[in-house]
C-alpha cells in the first residue's frame, strides 16, 4: 500500500517535471512531507529518481526530454536537497567534493547548474565557481576545499580546447604534483558532438548527460581512494 | 557560369540546379585571411566584408555571410562588455538584464543603425551585396525573440522566467525582443540581405517540448515575422533539433526554408514539410576539426545521398569552429561539389 502511494507520488512528481511546472512539483514534495514521509525518503525515493529518470531521458515512451526539463528537475533537486538535508535523522555520508565551473572565456552556465543539482542530490559537496573561471582558480579552489574532482563545463569549442581551458588545468595539476589527488571531468555541447574530445583536452572523464555525472564522479573518487 | 543565386533560385522554383548549393558558415576565419585580430576585424564592416569575400573565393561555396557575431545583438540592447578571444567568437561578458527591473529599462532603438556596431554590420551587408553582383545570396542573421533573452539575462534566468516566472514580465521582455527582431530583419533586408537566417535555439526540441513550443514560442515566431513578412526567411536550428516542431512552423508561420540540425532526419523533415520547402542539411562541423579528408568525403557523400533522395535541398554547416584546418574546409567543399552534382539529372 505504502509502495503504491510512493509510486503515485513519484508519478505525480514526474508529471510535474515533464510539464516543467515547478509549483506543481514543489506541491507534490510538500504534500509528501505533510503526509509524514521522512525527508530522506523524499530525497532518495522521489526527488533523485525523478531527477535521474527525467534527465536520463527514460520517462514513458516519449524520448523528447528537453534541456528545460533537465534544468527544472535539477533546480528542484538542488533546492529541496538543501532544504531537507538539515532535517535528516543522521547526517548523510558525503560522497566526495567537486569544484565546478565553466571554462575561461565561457559565459554559459546552464549545463554546470544542471550538473551541480544532480551532484548535490546524490550527496556530493559542490563548490560552484561560476562562469568564466581561470584555470588557476579551479586548482586553488580544489586545493582549498580538499576536493577530489574538478568539473569544467564548456559550451564552445574554443573554450573547451583553448589554452586557458581544461588543458591548462591538467598542466597545473601536473606542475604542482596534484595528479594523484585530483581528477578532471568535463562536459558541455562540444563533447557531445565529438566522442574523444575529453581526452584531447586532458580530462579523465566526461558525462553525456547531467544524470550520468554523479556515477562518473563517484568512479573518479573511488579511483583516488583505492 | 552558374552562380549560387541560380542554384537557390532553381530550388525555390522547383527546378533542379547543376549541383546542391553549399552554405559554408565561416565567420572568425575572415580575420585570419586578413591577418588581423578578431577584435580589430569586427570593428569594421569593410574588413568583415573583405574577409567574407576572400573566404568565398578561396573555397568556392555559394553564399556570402553578412554576420559579425551573435553577441552583437546584446550589444545593441545594452551589453557593455564583449569578451574577445584569439580563437573563437566574441562572447557576452555583461548581462544587460541583471535584475528583473532591468527589463523595464531595456531600450530598442527606433533606428538600429544609430548603434555604431550595427551600422558597421549593415555597411558590411551593403558591401557584400555590391560585391556579389547578383551571383551569391547575401545572408543576414537574426536571433528570434524567444531566444534573444538568453543573451540578455543568461539562459538559466530566462528559463526560470519563461517556465515559471511572472507572465507579464516575460511578455514585456518578449515584446521588446520581438520589436528588435522585426526591426533587425527590416534593417538587414534594406541593407541588401537576400535571405534572413532566423535563429531560434531555445524554441528547438532540444530545449523545450513541442507542447511548450506551441504554447510559448510559436506565437512569438509569428509575431517576429508579422511586420517584415516571412519571405526569404530561413528557420535555423541554432544547434537544437527542429524536426518535432516543423509541422507547427509550416502550418502557422509561412516560412518556406528550414535549416536542420545534424541529428535531424532529412527524409522525415521532407515528409513533414512537403515538396515545396527548401531544406538545408547540416554536417556536424565540430568533427571537421580532426576528421581526415577521406572521412569528410564519406560523411558528405552520406548527407548528399540522403538529401537528394529527399528532394531539392542545400548542404550546409552550423557555425564552423575557428580550429578547423584549412585543408579540411577545402575537403568539405570539394566533397560537396563532387557528391552534390545533379549530373544524372535526377533530384
Amino acid at each position: 500500500m505504502a509502495d503504491s502511494m510512493e509510486q503515485r507520488t513519484l508519478n505525480a512528481y514526474l508529471q510535474a517535471l515533464f510539464d516543467t511546472d515547478k509549483a506543481a512539483a514543489l506541491k507534490v514534495i510538500q504534500e509528501s512531507l505533510d503526509d509524514g514521509m521522512a525527508p530522506e525518503k523524499v530525497i532518495f525515493d522521489i526527488v533523485v529518481p525523478g531527477m535521474e529518470r527525467m534527465i536520463g531521458g527514460m520517462i514513458s515512451t516519449d524520448n523528447l526530454i528537453t534541456l528545460s526539463q533537465h534544468f527544472l528537475a535539477s533546480q528542484i533537486a538542488e533546492e529541496v536537497t538543501d532544504r531537507l538535508i538539515p532535517l535528516f535523522a543522521s547526517a548523510p555520508e558525503v560522497q566526495g567534493h567537486v569544484v565546478i565551473g565553466t571554462s575561461h572565456g565561457d559565459f554559459h552556465g546552464l549545463g554546470k547548474k544542471i550538473v551541480s543539482g544532480c551532484l548535490k542530490a546524490r550527496m556530493f559537496q559542490v563548490t560552484d565557481l561560476g562562469i568564466n573561471v581561470a584555470p588557476e582558480r579551479f586548482v586553488e579552489a580544489a586545493l582549498s576545499a580538499n576536493a577530489q574532482v574538478i568539473g569544467i563545463s564548456s559550451m564552445m569549442i574554443h573554450t573547451a580546447t583553448g589554452e586557458r581551458g581544461p588543458k591548462r588545468v591538467r598542466q597545473l595539476l601536473n606542475e604542482q604534483g596534484l595528479e594523484h589527488k585530483m581528477r578532471i571531468i568535463v562536459g558541455g555541447a562540444p563533447y557531445r558532438f565529438h566522442d574523444n574530445l575529453f581526452r584531447e583536452v586532458g580530462a579523465d572523464a566526461w558525462a553525456d548527460t547531467a544524470a550520468e555525472a554523479p556515477a562518473v564522479v563517484a568512479r573518479l573518487v573511488k579511483e583516488l581512494r583505492s | 557560369m552558374t552562380t549560387g543565386l541560380d542554384r537557390f533560385g532553381a530550388l525555390l522554383t522547383g527546378a533542379t540546379p547543376d549541383r546542391v548549393p553549399i552554405v559554408c558558415n565561416l565567420l572568425d576565419q575572415g580575420a585570419g585571411e586578413l591577418g588581423v585580430s578578431l577584435k580589430h576585424y569586427y570593428s569594421s564592416g569593410d574588413l568583415v566584408a573583405e574577409g567574407q569575400v576572400r573566404l568565398r573565393e578561396k573555397y568556392g561555396y555559394d553564399t556570402l555571410l553578412g554576420m559579425f557575431y551573435s553577441a552583437l545583438e546584446a550589444e545593441v540592447l545594452g551589453c557593455r562588455n564583449i569578451v574577445y578571444a584569439d580563437d573563437g567568437p566574441p562572447n557576452v561578458g555583461h548581462l544587460a538584464i541583471g535584475r528583473p527591473e532591468d527589463i523595464g529599462k531595456l531600450h530598442v532603438p527606433d533606428d538600429l543603425n544609430d548603434h555604431p556596431r550595427f551600422r558597421q554590420l549593415t555597411h558590411c551587408i551593403r558591401m557584400l551585396k555590391q560585391e556579389s553582383q547578383g551571383r551569391w545570396p547575401v545572408l543576414g542573421v537574426v536571433t528570434a525573440s524567444f531566444s534573444l533573452p538568453s543573451m540578455l539575462m543568461g539562459i538559466g534566468q530566462w528559463m526560470d522566467l519563461f517556465l515559471n516566472g511572472d507572465i507579464q514580465l516575460r511578455d514585456r521582455l518578449l515584446e521588446l525582443c520581438s520589436q528588435f527582431c522585426s526591426r533587425q530583419i527590416t534593417a538587414l533586408r534594406e541593407a541588401g540581405a537576400d535571405l534572413i537566417v532566423y535563429v531560434d535555439p531555445v524554441a528547438s526540441a532540444t530545449f523545450i517540448t513541442p507542447a511548450k513550443f506551441r504554447e510559448l514560442a510559436l506565437p512569438w515566431v509569428i509575431r517576429d515575422l508579422e511586420d517584415p513578412g516571412p519571405a526569404g526567411v530561413v528557420f535555423f536550428n541554432g544547434g537544437g533539433k527542429i524536426n518535432p516542431i516543423l509541422a507547427d512552423l509550416k502550418e502557422h508561420t509561412g516560412i518556406g526554408a528550414y535549416y536542420l540540425n545534424p541529428y535531424d532526419d532529412i527524409a522525415e523533415a521532407r515528409n513533414i514539410l512537403g515538396p515545396q520547402a527548401l531544406i538545408a542539411a547540416a554536417i556536424n562541423d565540430i568533427r571537421l576539426i580532426d576528421w581526415s579528408p577521406q572521412e569528410i568525403d564519406r560523411e558528405v557523400e552520406g548527407i548528399m545521398q540522403a538529401g537528394k533522395r529527399a528532394g531539392g535541398f542545400a548542404f550546409g554547416t552550423l557555425l564552423m569552429p575557428f580550429r578547423i584546418p584549412e585543408p579540411n574546409i577545402r575537403a568539405l567543399v570539394d566533397a560537396a561539389i563532387k557528391h552534390g552534382s545533379y549530373g544524372d539529372g535526377l533530384p
